[in-house]
C-alpha cells in the first residue's frame, strides 16, 4: 500500500523541494490555469515538458507514477474513447469545425474522421499535461507546505488547517481501515471478487460503521488538544513550514510570474485579438471552411428535448 | 440547545471541533474513495465514501459536508493518483451540500431525532442534489477544464449519480437510524455550560 503513495510528509533534498510552500502553490495554480486555458497542442506539449522536467529533477520513485499514468490511460483515455466513438463520432466536427472521413462502418452509424482522431489526441495531451502538473506538485509539496502556501494565497487559515489535518490523519485512517478489513475477512466476511456486487457493497458497509465510529471518536480529543494550545484565538497565524524566500524562491517566483503574464497575454490574444474559428486548433482544417456546430446540434440531450417539442 | 437561525444551520458553527471533524471526514472520504470503491464506468465508482458527507452533514451541517467532500476528493485524487479532476471534486462538494442539509429540515441526528418523514425528505435531497451536481455542474466544468465531450461526460455523470444515489439511500438511511439511536441513548446526559 505504502508504495502507492506519492505524497511526501517530509521535504526531499532537491532544488524544487527546498522552495517555500507559497512558491510551489503559486507555480501549481499558474500551471493549472495555463493548461485549462488552451486546447492548442502547440502550447500544451511545452507545458507538459516543463512539468516532466520538474518531475525528473526531483528524482522520484517512478513505479507508482507510471502505474497511475497507465491506470488513468486505460480507464479514462481508452475506455473513454471507446465510449466517445460509440456516442459521438461527430466530436471531430463539433470541436474542429470540419470533417474528413477516413473510415465508415457498413450501416454508416459509426465513422472515424481525421478531426475525430485529432480531437482525441488534443484531449489526451491536455489530460496528460494536467496529470503531469498535478504529479509534479504532489511530489514537491508536503501537506504543511500546501496548507501554508494556500494560506498565503488568501485562503482562510481554517480551511488550510483542514487540508493539512486531513493529510495528517490519512495514514492513521488507512491503517485503521486495513486493520478492520483484515479482522472482518478473518471472520469470514467476503470482500473480494468471490462475492456478488450486492453482497460486496453490504460487506463494505459493515466495515464502515466501526471505521466511522473510531475516526469520529478522535475528534473531541484532537479538538481539545488544539484548543488548549490556543488554536483559533487570532485572525491570522504563522506556519512552521513556511520560510523566508531564498534565492531559488525568487527565481522560481519570477519565472512563475512570467508564465502567468504569458498565459494572460495568450488568453487575450486567442480569445479576442486573433481567435481560431473553431474550438480546437487542428492542422487538417482550413480556417475558411470551418463550420461552428451549436450546442443544440451536438449534445444529445438538447437534440432529444428539441425533438420532443417539435 | 438554543434554536439556531437558518443561516447558522446552513453554514454550521466553525469552531475547532468542526474543523477537526471536517478534516477527518475529508480524510475518510479520501481513503474510502481509494480503497472502498467498486468501479462502475470510467471516472465513476460505486463507493461507500459517499456516506461520509451524510455523517458530517448530520453532525455539523451542509457547508462542512461540502468542504469535507470537496477536500476529500482532492485528497483522493492525490493519493489514488488518477490525476486531478476538479470538475468531480466541485460536483461532489455540491452534491454533499444537498445531502448534508439534514439539520436544516429538523433531523437532529446528534440529538437522536431521525424518523421516516426525515428519511423521505433526505431521499428527495439526495436525488435533487446529485441531479444538480452531476447533471449540470460537473459536465459544465468538465467541458470547461478538460475539453471532455459533453455526450460522454453526461453518460458518466448519469452513471455516477445513480451509483451515488444508490449508496446514499441504501447505506445512508439505515446508518442515520443507527446513529440517531446511538445518540438518543445519551441525550439524558446534559453538558454543563
Amino acid at each position: 500500500m505504502n508504495n502507492r503513495f506519492v505524497i511526501n510528509y517530509t521535504p526531499g533534498p532537491t532544488y524544487l523541494h527546498q522552495l517555500s510552500g507559497f512558491t510551489k502553490v503559486l507555480l501549481f495554480i499558474v500551471m493549472t490555469v495555463a493548461i485549462i486555458s488552451t486546447y492548442d497542442v502547440r502550447i500544451l506539449w511545452p507545458l507538459f515538458f516543463i512539468c516532466l522536467a520538474q518531475m525528473i529533477s526531483m528524482k522520484p520513485n517512478w513505479k507508482p507514477i507510471i502505474f497511475m499514468f497507465l491506470f488513468t490511460f486505460v480507464t479514462v483515455t481508452l475506455l473513454g474513447n471507446v465510449m466517445l466513438f460509440v456516442v459521438s463520432p461527430d466530436a471531430g466536427l463539433n470541436n474542429c469545425g470540419t470533417e474528413t472521413i477516413i473510415w465508415t462502418s457498413k450501416t454508416g452509424r459509426f465513422y472515424i474522421s481525421k478531426e475525430w482522431l485529432w480531437y482525441v489526441f488534443a484531449v489526451f495531451t491536455k489530460r496528460t499535461a494536467s496529470f503531469a502538473s498535478v504529479m509534479a506538485f504532489a511530489l514537491m509539496t508536503t501537506p504543511s507546505e500546501f496548507a501554508s502556501g494556500l494560506n498565503k494565497c488568501g485562503m482562510p487559515y481554517k480551511v488550510c488547517t483542514i487540508i493539512s489535518l486531513a493529510y495528517r490523519t490519512i495514514p492513521d485512517i488507512a491503517n485503521d481501515f486495513i486493520d478492520i478489513r483484515n479482522s472482518m475477512m478473518m471472520r469470514g466476511v467476503e470482500l473480494g471478487k468471490k462475492a456478488s456486487l450486492g453482497k460486496r457493497l453490504k460487506n463494505n458497509v459493515t466495515l464502515l460503521v466501526p471505521l466511522i465510529m473510531s475516526s469520529f471518536g478522535k475528534v473531541t480529543g484532537i479538538a481539545n488538544a488544539m484548543d488548549l494550545r490556543g488554536y483559533g484565538k487570532y485572525k491570522k497565524r504563522t506556519w512552521y513550514a513556511e520560510h523566508e524566500p531564498t534565492k531559488a524562491d525568487r527565481l522560481v517566483r519570477g519565472l512563475t510570474i512570467a508564465l502567468a503574464v504569458l498565459t494572460a497575454c495568450y488568453i487575450v490574444w486567442s480569445k479576442a485579438i486573433d481567435p481560431w474559428p473553431a474550438k480546437i486548433w487542428c492542422p487538417f482544417s482550413d480556417p475558411s471552411q470551418i463550420r461552428n456546430v451549436s450546442l443544440e446540434e451536438s449534445f444529445f440531450l438538447f437534440r432529444w428535448l428539441k425533438s420532443l417539442f417539435q | 440547545m438554543a434554536e439556531k437561525s437558518l443561516g447558522q444551520k446552513l453554514l454550521g458553527v466553525w469552531n475547532t471541533k468542526t474543523i477537526v471533524a471536517v478534516a477527518i471526514g475529508a480524510a475518510l472520504f479520501g481513503v474510502l474513495m481509494v480503497y472502498g470503491g467498486i468501479p462502475v464506468t470510467t471516472n465513476t465508482n460505486l463507493t461507500t465514501a459517499m456516506v461520509i458527507p451524510v455523517v458530517v452533514g448530520a453532525f455539523f451541517g451542509p457547508l462542512p459536508a461540502l468542504v469535507s467532500a470537496g477536500v476529500g476528493n482532492v485528497i483522493a485524487d492525490l493519493i489514488g493518483g488518477w490525476g486531478m479532476w476538479f470538475d468531480w471534486s466541485i460536483g461532489n462538494g455540491i452534491a454533499a451540500f444537498f445531502v448534508g442539509l439534514l439539520p436544516v429540515y429538523g433531523a437532529y441526528v446528534t440529538e437522536g431525532v431521525f424518523n421516516w418523514k426525515h428519511a423521505i425528505i433526505y431521499a428527495i435531497c439526495v436525488v435533487v442534489g446529485n441531479g444538480i451536481a452531476f447533471g449540470v455542474v460537473t459536465p459544465i466544468f468538465t467541458t470547461l477544464f478538460y475539453g471532455g465531450d459533453l455526450n460522454v461526460t453526461f453518460i458518466q455523470a448519469i452513471a455516477g449519480s445513480i451509483s451515488n444515489i444508490a449508496v446514499e439511500l441504501v447505506v445512508g438511511i439505515p446508518l442515520m437510524f443507527i446513529l440517531a439511536a446511538r445518540s438518543k441513548s445519551r441525550t439524558n446526559l446534559k453538558e454543563e455550560e
